[in-house]
């Protein structure tokens, strides 16, 4: 069905049609909006997989209960089983965002949840928030028929269309695009011209600024095995930026990070419309670039450089693999994972170019404490890695796996025993984050034995889905 | 998981046999039909392998040839994830590899590890 229908109406007291945005539409007129209009988060949607592991198991969404007056806080409360196995859940997005909150009875209900492996792409209605199901299924085919595969970011764009960035050509090599999706969950087509990239990953869009930005990770054929050196010596992996022109959907400029920006991953605009400014985290180089526009063009350059360290184990500086960043709804502070490292960064971007550390906290990873939450709990055998915020900024939320392939490689306990999700406490005022020791969901348990947990979303809007016009 | 118990069955005319093993020791034959790729036929049987794509793009399928000629498998579409040194060893992607005679493979999610070795760590560590 299409979410501009009228909503059905849920028996769940937690359910959409009880909540009140202030606007016509799907979320909130303006970022401090949805930081004043918002409730504390209660459940969370995460993706977690079974792909690359011998569990004879499809993925699932599961639902978390994050609500601290609930008995089961902290635990896994439902699973939405996918119908097939070896889709590799990853990211996952809305059918509507606050991009639209002022077109009419346009609902934030269905999450589209890509199989970035298989190319297969779930629609999941949450009406009942914390009993979503499965209600449509895209097949790989007709993903391929447009010569794409690999769909990886999910973003609702105004009026109730969806934009997917598709990594790859219906072989699993290059060039990749974007492919788009109808308020009826049809495939439109092509959304770009074909040709206009070689690689793609994530991406992002700033509509009264008329752009979008999109960054690179490789060929599906290239990372989906696993990291491999010889790739990166060959020039397998990305480096570059493509900033286009959002509504005429072409490519007006190519930024070039260099060997300091390999492996630009995800791409954060600053939630406020009128901003230019975002960042993209470097995941090899492991630097963290900001980009602006600057006399009508844009430019990109490094903010953040985190240092490579000496391990034993290795034969050469450990990078600390900047793999997820995420900015604040009010646009003061920027988040970032080191997945190899361990540890959660936090900085002020009040000067957006130039941002200032101020607090981060250590958990698992090849530097940081292995039983961050107290020895009596279980290992973290992974790092930080997929992060999402609270809408008012005070809590942060973290899961541990990358990629299943990629885990394997780095941390080759995640796929026996399982990913958890981990939290911290932000006091934004003072500029403060902490570990929440009483914080961990622990997927290692679920029925058909570990699973590995990657994005995280909020039934109501979260700091990497909501967009204003 | 069904053990191997149809080593000594009669084989069905057109069919090759694909005897499937784990590291942890677990047999199990399965008879891909011809045309059929082996990771289907190992479907049919409830083997529970990994994979992903089902293209050949994706390497989560990767087995590893033990024995039998290098040509008792046929890839039906070029096997993207698979570079010329993982051919050279017998690697192979189940979900486009055709069998063309009998044949024996190491299945299971570590045969994809090993071809992607961690990088940078030091040898003497694992």
């Amino acid at each position: 069905m299409s979410d501009t229908q009228q909503p059905g109406s849920g028996t769940h007291g937690d359910s959409h049609a009880d909540h009140d945005h202030g606007a016509e539409g799907p979320g909130y007129e303006t970022p401090q909006a949805a930081i004043e209009e918002s409730e504390p988060e209660k459940t969370a949607y995460v993706m977690g997989l079974y792909t690359g592991t011998d569990v004879d198991a499809p993925d699932f969404v599961a639902v978390v209960d994050i609500d601290p007056d609930s008995g089961d806080y902290g635990e896994v409360v439902d699973r939405v089983e996918m119908p097939n196995r070896g889709d590799e859940l990853h990211h996952f997005g809305w059918n509507a965002c606050s991009s639209s909150c002022h077109v009419g009875g346009l609902e934030r209900r269905h999450l589209l949840v890509p199989g970035q492996r298989s190319s297969r792409i779930h629609v999941i209605d949450t009406a009942e928030r914390r009993r979503p199901e499965l209600a449509e299924v895209i097949e790989p085919d007709e993903v391929f028929d447009h010569d794409l595969s690999a769909p990886h970011t999910v973003h609702c764009i105004p009026d109730g269309e969806i934009l997917i960035s598709m990594l790859g050509d219906a072989d699993g090599d290059l060039p990749g695009g974007f492919l788009s999706v109808n308020d009826e969950f049809e495939v439109q087509g092509r959304w770009d011209p074909p040709g206009e990239i070689e690689m793609n990953y994530d991406f992002w869009y700033q509509p009264r600024q008329n752009v979008m930005i999109s960054s690179e990770w490789a060929a599906p054929k290239t990372y989906y095995p696993g990291f491999d050196l010889e790739d990166v010596e060959a020039g397998n992996y990305g480096q570059r930026l493509q900033v286009w022109d959002w509504e005429d959907g072409t490519v007006e400029q190519t930024l070039d990070l260099g060997e300091e920006g390999q492996l630009p991953l995800e791409v954060r605009f600053l939630h406020s419309p009128v901003s230019t400014h975002g960042y993209v985290g470097a995941a090899l180089s492991s630097n963290v670039f900001h980009f602006a526009e600057d006399g009508g063009r844009y430019r990109a350059e490094k903010a953040i450089d985190v240092e490579a360290r000496e391990h034993d184990d290795w034969d050469m500086p450990m990078p600390g693999l900047v793999t997820d960043l995420l900015v604040s709804m009010d646009d003061r502070y920027l988040f970032f994972s080191n997945w190899l490292h361990g540890d959660v960064r936090m900085y002020d971007v009040s000067d957006p170019a130039n941002p200032r550390f101020v607090d981060r906290v250590w958990a698992g990873g090849h530097f940081g404490p292995r039983h961050p939450t107290g020895e009596d709990d279980r290992a973290v055998v992974g790092g930080p890695q997929m992060l999402q915020l609270s809408l008012d900024g005070e809590r942060l939320y973290w899961t541990t796996s990358l990629f299943s392939s990629w885990d394997e490689q780095f941390y080759p306990e995640e796929g026996d025993r399982g990913s958890v999700m981990l939290k911290a406490d932000v006091d934004p005022r003072h500029g403060q984050m902490e570990l929440d020791e009483e914080f961990l969901v622990d997927f290692g348990g679920m029925p058909h034995g570990p699973a590995r947990a990657h994005e995280i979303r909020w039934p109501d809007g979260d700091c990497t889905s909501d967009v204003w016009q | 998981m069904n053990e191997d118990d149809a080593g000594d069955a009669e084989q069905p005319a057109g069919a090759t046999r694909a005897t499937l093993e784990w590291a942890d020791g677990r047999t199990l034959s399965v008879e891909p039909q011809p045309d059929e790729p082996v990771l289907d036929a190992a479907e049919r049987a409830d083997a529970g392998l990994p994979y992903g794509c089902r293209h050949g793009a994706c390497g989560t399928c990767t087995a590893r040839l033990l024995d039998g000629d290098p040509e008792s498998l046929d890839h039906r579409r070029p096997p993207r994830a698979l570079k010329p040194r993982h051919l050279d060893a017998g690697y192979v992607l189940l979900c486009v590899a055709e069998a063309r005679s009998d044949c024996r493979l190491r299945v299971g999610s570590d045969v994809l590890a090993e071809t992607r070795p961690a990088p940078w760590r030091d040898a003497g560590d694992g």
